[in-house]
């Protein structure tokens, strides 16, 4: 318990550092990514599930951004596997739905439920790489700042804004807490729900005291209501960005509209 | 600049749940006179300290902070005047970096870039903290989280300072600084403190609060040498007052 909080905490942390570094898609305006990464899950999540062969084209996208970004494309991959149980929750129901059989490997039947599944798995994994690689890339806080200027209403962006910066409270908090148990319970490695649920509980209320402590922090420098821009934020839009921006949208809107996977196999 | 003073007149405060923690307060505190506020857990500085700042009304009695009386109306207006240091910088940190923390408070007073610019150079510059200003507020150490803490709210330039426990958790090198700091503001400064060195070191007056009341309200040095007011409010006199104290007795 005490070691994935902690693990959580420095992940967080990396993700930050890792924000701040220095390439070509890091200098690329947080509007420009946001947009791209938009295109991205549109079209990509569009594409009709029976097209696995079109879908697993976008790939290239996380790929080709991460490297332009200078990441490894190895820990993004490992990072978006956690989705994987989800996507699967949902769609292992096509498996016993569509029963219809597609082709046959050898004594082994593919189903149309079979390929939906691998699609949806799929369409998951690259759908959380691209949003990594933008995070990554651009950090939660120009992210949000991103989003701010291109008109998302300030509510959502400044709520964003603190549910990740107080993720790192919470966390301490709940690291505290969980050593402060462990202190006391002996080697015992159970983790009961007498003591599981008032520790929750307690988590609950001492967050509400910092919201308000917070709160009174913020009301005594002028706080009312909306978050202002402050310093350096706003980094003008060039060419670089326009060019990024067309760039890829045009080559995403292509892909989906003329499923290039099919055609080529058709020709070949 | 006189107009800078903090007038209590018989204020009281109870809390939603009905404890008073604040009764019949009175007191005055004069422009640029560095005072501290004494007394144990629980005795009502943090209270107190609220109320200067206009984040509680009083439920009787009437505050003048500034020179504005604290009304439902003037708690904006007051809440410019005033800086307020809270205990724990986490809390008062908020903004993804130092820079843009220290502009929170113009920004909200919708100053001009420039203007903005300029006062959190210089109030990050006056707590020795401009090389931070990119820097993540969470991966300060404690010391240089105070210490923006505090830019922060000069960047608000106020004329009154508040500060509940300016110097608790710090290293002994942190606190001397911190000290030395807050010796060099000219503002009228009100210090909520355990600190007992510090208060001799720092503020020549003193206020003792006992239970909501003020118990005592007088020069730093009378207050040290009242063993009996000291006790009778769970208090205890610096280390340096009592040895010179034991000196005393001994000859």
């Amino acid at each position: 318990m005490n070691d994935r909080l902690q693990t959580a905490l420095y992940a967080l942390e990396r993700l930050e550092e890792e924000a701040r570094r220095d390439s070509p898609l890091h200098r690329t305006d947080a509007r420009a990514k946001l947009l791209v990464t938009t295109i991205f899950l549109a079209t990509m999540l569009s594409v009709p599930l029976a097209r696995l062969s079109e879908i697993l084209l976008y790939a290239l996208f996380p790929i080709l951004t991460a490297a332009q970004g200078g990441m490894r494309y190895g820990p993004i991959f490992r990072r978006s596997l956690f989705v994987v149980p989800f996507v699967a929750l949902v769609g292992i129901f096509n498996v016993f739905y569509a029963r219809t059989p597609v082709f046959r490997i050898g004594p082994l039947t593919v189903t149309e439920g079979w390929i939906a599944l691998l699609s949806m798995l799929l369409r998951g994994l690259l759908a959380t790489q691209a949003l990594l690689t933008m995070i990554g890339s651009t950090g939660i806080f120009s992210l949000c700042r991103g989003m701010q200027r291109l008109g998302i209403p300030r509510p959502f962006t400044t709520q964003l804004l603190f549910v990740y910066r107080y993720l790192h409270v919470m966390i301490d908090e709940a690291l505290n807490m969980s050593r402060a148990r462990e202190a006391r319970s002996y080697g015992r490695r159970t983790f009961p729900l007498r003591v599981w649920a008032p520790l929750v509980g307690q988590l609950l209320i001492r967050t509400f005291d910092r919201a308000e402590q917070i709160h009174r922090a913020m009301l005594a420098r002028g706080f009312d209501g909306r978050i202002p821009d402050c310093t350096g934020a706003s980094t003008p839009w060039c060419r670089r960005d326009t060019l990024y921006l067309l760039g890829w949208s045009t080559a995403l809107l292509a892909t989906r509209l003329c499923y290039p996977v099919e055609k080529l196999t058709r020709l070949l | 600049m006189s107009h800078h003073y903090l007038h209590f007149e018989r204020v009281s405060y109870r809390y939603p749940n009905g404890y008073e923690a604040l009764h019949d307060v009175t007191f005055h505190i004069t422009h640029g006179e560095k005072t501290a506020l004494v007394g144990m857990n629980g005795a009502g500085k943090s209270t107190l300290l609220l109320h200067l700042a206009g984040l509680l009304l009083p439920t009787s009695g009437e505050a003048i902070v500034g020179g504005i009386r604290l009304t439902p109306r003037t708690l904006a207006t007051i809440r410019r005047a005033v800086g307020l240091v809270f205990q724990n910088p986490d809390n008062q940190l908020f903004m993804p970096t130092v820079e843009e923390d220290v502009a929170f408070g113009p920004a909200n007073m919708q100053l001009t870039p420039e203007e903005i610019e300029r006062r959190v150079t210089e109030a990050l510059a006056a707590v020795g903290a401009l090389h931070l200003r990119r820097q993540a507020p969470y991966h300060l150490s404690g010391g240089q989280k105070r210490s923006v803490a505090i830019a922060t709210v000069l960047a608000m330039e106020p004329s009154v300072l508040l500060l509940d426990e300016p110097t608790s958790n710090l290293d002994p090198r942190a606190r001397r600084q911190t000290i030395d700091l807050l010796r060099g503001f000219d503002h009228t400064m009100l210090l909520a403190t355990h600190d007992m060195e510090m208060v001799l070191d720092l503020c020549p007056r003193t206020i003792v609060l006992h239970d909501g009341r003020i118990a005592a309200d007088d020069a730093t040095a009378v207050i040290f040498r009242d063993s009996a007011l000291l006790d009778a409010c769970g208090l205890e006199a610096p280390c340096s007052v009592r040895s010179i104290r034991k000196e005393e007795s001994i000859e």
